[in-house]
């Protein structure tokens, strides 16, 4: 049984080794026949070969992260768009969250914590286009944004949005349009790989579970508005520009107030100011999503009358001549006393 | 019959060759820019000991007043995490009267703050952004150490970035990284090397002469220099002990036509990012570069590149005929590359 075995085996060894050598044989022949076949068989090879080596290079991630593990109807839950930069640093985003408008609700995008140190278009409420049945009824979150300098991370948490489920069924959040580009001062396009969110809603047990906003007591941080003039922006006129962040709800607007007598009004940035003279003081206040305020002040850069740009030395000016008078009134005192 | 035995024959060429081609492009990784560049972050309130902590929170490092050279007492550790030797005694009792001795000083409360430490060049401004505006400036020492700190932070992600301002007012790169910084602890971040600055004498070079490419970095360095076009060049040259460097480029190997040049400094062990990289010609003549140091993202011309003129280019994102100072990349329209070259010349 053994010896034939053994010999089963050098049997078939010598059939493969026959074969394999024809095969070669073979396709020498074909080589030696058919130069330019081997030629064009050569370059798609190549050709492929590099297509291969470009779709296995690393690529910046944009995906979704959600910490709800099952959705209810009429619940609310918390997705983050989180970029991965896989190594490159990034300086600038843009893009669009979509999704369906029966299945989903937008309750409130939260950007406290958000890499982006200065957007362009700021991710809102209000910057969601509702898309109706006419764009087969979705609804779009705009954002786009610059990080000075370059995120390179891969937790980079881009903006936080809370949904309620309306209906039982598959939820898809999806990104499009999505571009990030390369901290090298060309705006290179980085290569982008998207992972769109599903979730499952279930409609069995209807609750109605309300996602909590964490506790925020702080004011925004501290900022400094400032004046500038530019015949790019407002014909020439002056404006003002400002900026700053909230690391707990997010900042939710801002308000400015010229001038003691007037009121605080909402405003953005850059904002034109009403009264271009620069001789009204300039408070902003900052407030955030929790309502909690921080207000900063510009002094006039040209005050209204002239002692009030030197009120200091005026009172000096008024304090020495109210002691002068009254040491010139106790001589003229004392001369009387003396004199009776 | 023999046409489909070709094809089969081809088949299968096409897969060895596949297959060599493969294994070859596989094996052989493209060189890239990217510098790992590692810098140490410690926190001062999370327990852990790190960095240049002697100790944290209860966490003593297996330290006691004994260990320390005292008799006896119970060792604390200070909110700045070093050690509090206060409540250690020394020495016996002394006979009686005069215990104790010395007094009680109690640690300062905790706070936020995160504290920045590193290399810049000799005697140079170190200036801090947070989350894209200057939050802190700092001298550096004529070592080109600096060491600058910033509290009365909320708790959160935030997003720093360093760059120094060398002896000719030139701005190195930025050196950004993001940091959650925890309330009542204390972060440190050391290991910090400023790129160096960098400039060239000429913005057109005529071939075959030589290009002065100088800047500065911290002193006595080893400084790289890479000079691109199709070709990479690498040259090396030593910073003075001001931490001056200047190198004298043979254009003579270089094509005709646009380059690009940028430098990076290594000392003990430590090495920077490239610098910010500056473009020339090879041309026919020798043309002098401007002196200036204002770049084209500095929309008002008032010398820095911040919210100012990140609002003017915001302002026109997307909306037709955009005036061409604003347009970067000179493309006709203001999108978001145009806010990206920006976002890179970025000083704050």
């Amino acid at each position: 049984m053994k010896l034939l075995n053994g010999a089963k085996k050098k049997n078939i060894v010598d059939l493969l080794y026959k074969n394999l050598s024809y095969v070669i044989q073979g396709i020498a022949f074909e080589v030696r026949k058919d130069f330019g076949l081997v030629f064009v068989s050569l370059w798609l090879v190549l050709i492929g070969g590099l297509l291969f080596n470009g779709l296995g290079a690393k690529a910046a991630q944009l995906n979704f992260i959600s910490q709800a593990q099952e959705i209810s109807v009429n619940s609310q839950f918390q997705v983050d768009l989180v970029l991965n930069t896989e190594n490159e640093a990034i300086n600038a985003v843009a893009g669009k969250i979509v999704f369906l408008e029966d299945l989903l609700e937008l309750k409130e995008i939260r950007d406290g914590n958000s890499i982006i140190n200065f957007w362009i278009e700021r991710p809102s409420l209000n910057s969601s286009a509702g898309g109706g049945s006419a764009f087969g009824g979705k609804s779009s979150i705009l954002y786009s944004g610059i990080i000075p300098g370059g995120y390179l991370g891969n937790q980079g948490i881009i903006l936080s949005a809370i949904f309620q489920a309306k209906k039982a069924g598959r939820l898809i959040i999806e990104i499009n349009d999505a571009k990030v580009l390369l901290n090298d001062g060309k705006g290179t396009a980085a290569e982008l790989k998207i992972k769109n969110l599903e979730l499952i809603a279930q409609g069995d047990d209807i609750r109605n579970v309300s996602w909590t906003s964490p506790l925020d007591t702080n004011p925004p941080e501290e900022f400094k508005p400032a004046l500038a003039q530019n015949p790019d922006l407002f014909n020439g006129q002056w404006f003002l520009v400002f900026a700053t962040q909230d690391k707990g709800s997010g900042i939710d607007h801002y308000e400015v107030r010229e001038g003691f007598w007037s009121r605080f009004i909402i405003a953005e940035s850059p904002y034109l100011l009403k009264h271009q003279k620069l001789d009204k003081k300039i408070k902003v206040k900052a407030i955030d999503k929790a309502g909690n305020e921080r207000i900063v002040t510009l002094v006039p850069v040209n005050p209204p009358w002239g002692l009030i740009k030197y009120w200091k030395l005026a009172i000096i000016l008024i304090a020495i001549l109210i002691i002068i008078l009254i040491w010139l009134n106790y001589k003229r005192v004392k001369c009387l006393k003396q004199k009776s | 019959m023999l046409v489909h035995l070709k094809y089969q024959k081809l088949l299968i060429l096409n897969i060895l060759l596949a297959s060599f081609l493969g294994a070859f492009l596989l094996s052989s990784q493209a060189e890239t820019d990217i510098i790992n560049v590692t810098v140490q972050i410690s926190v001062c309130g999370d327990g852990q000991i790190g960095g240049e902590e002697e100790c944290d929170g209860g966490n003593l490092n297996g330290q006691t007043c004994q260990s320390l050279g005292y008799n006896s007492g119970s060792l604390l550790c200070s909110y700045a995490c070093e050690f509090n030797t206060s409540a250690c005694t020394a020495g016996g009792g002394g006979g009686g009267g005069g215990g104790g001795g010395g007094s009680y000083i109690p640690p300062a409360p905790p706070e936020t703050k995160v504290t920045f430490a590193g290399r810049a060049y000799p005697l140079s401004s170190v200036i801090v952004l947070k989350d894209g505006q200057i939050a802190v400036s700092t001298i550096a020492g004529p070592d080109s150490l600096f060491e600058v700190s910033l509290s009365g932070l909320a708790a959160g992600n935030y997003i720093f970035a360093l760059y120094g301002e060398d002896y000719q007012a030139r701005r190195s790169s930025l050196f950004t990284f993001p940091i959650y910084i925890t309330s009542g602890a204390t972060t440190r971040v050391s290991g910090i090397f400023i790129t160096p600055t960098i400039a060239v004498d000429k913005s057109e070079v005529k071939k075959g002469d030589n290009i002065a490419i100088f800047g500065q970095s911290t002193p006595q360095s080893e400084i790289t220099i890479n000079v691109s076009s199709e070709e990479e060049f690498f040259v090396e040259t030593n910073s003075d002990n001001d931490g001056i460097y200047l190198y004298n480029f043979d254009s003579s190997p270089l094509l005709m036509g646009q380059h690009f040049t940028k430098s990076k400094s290594a000392l003990n062990g430590e090495i920077s990012s490239f610098s910010t990289v500056l473009g020339f010609v090879v041309g026919t003549e020798n043309v002098a570069a401007l002196t200036t140091n204002i770049s084209e993202s500095d929309l008002n011309n008032d010398g820095k590149i911040n919210l100012i003129d990140f609002s003017i280019a915001a302002y026109w994102y997307n909306e037709p005929n955009p005036p061409e100072d604003v347009d970067l990349n000179d493309d006709g329209k203001v999108d978001l590359v145009d806010l990206s070259i920006m976002a890179y010349y970025w000083t704050g």
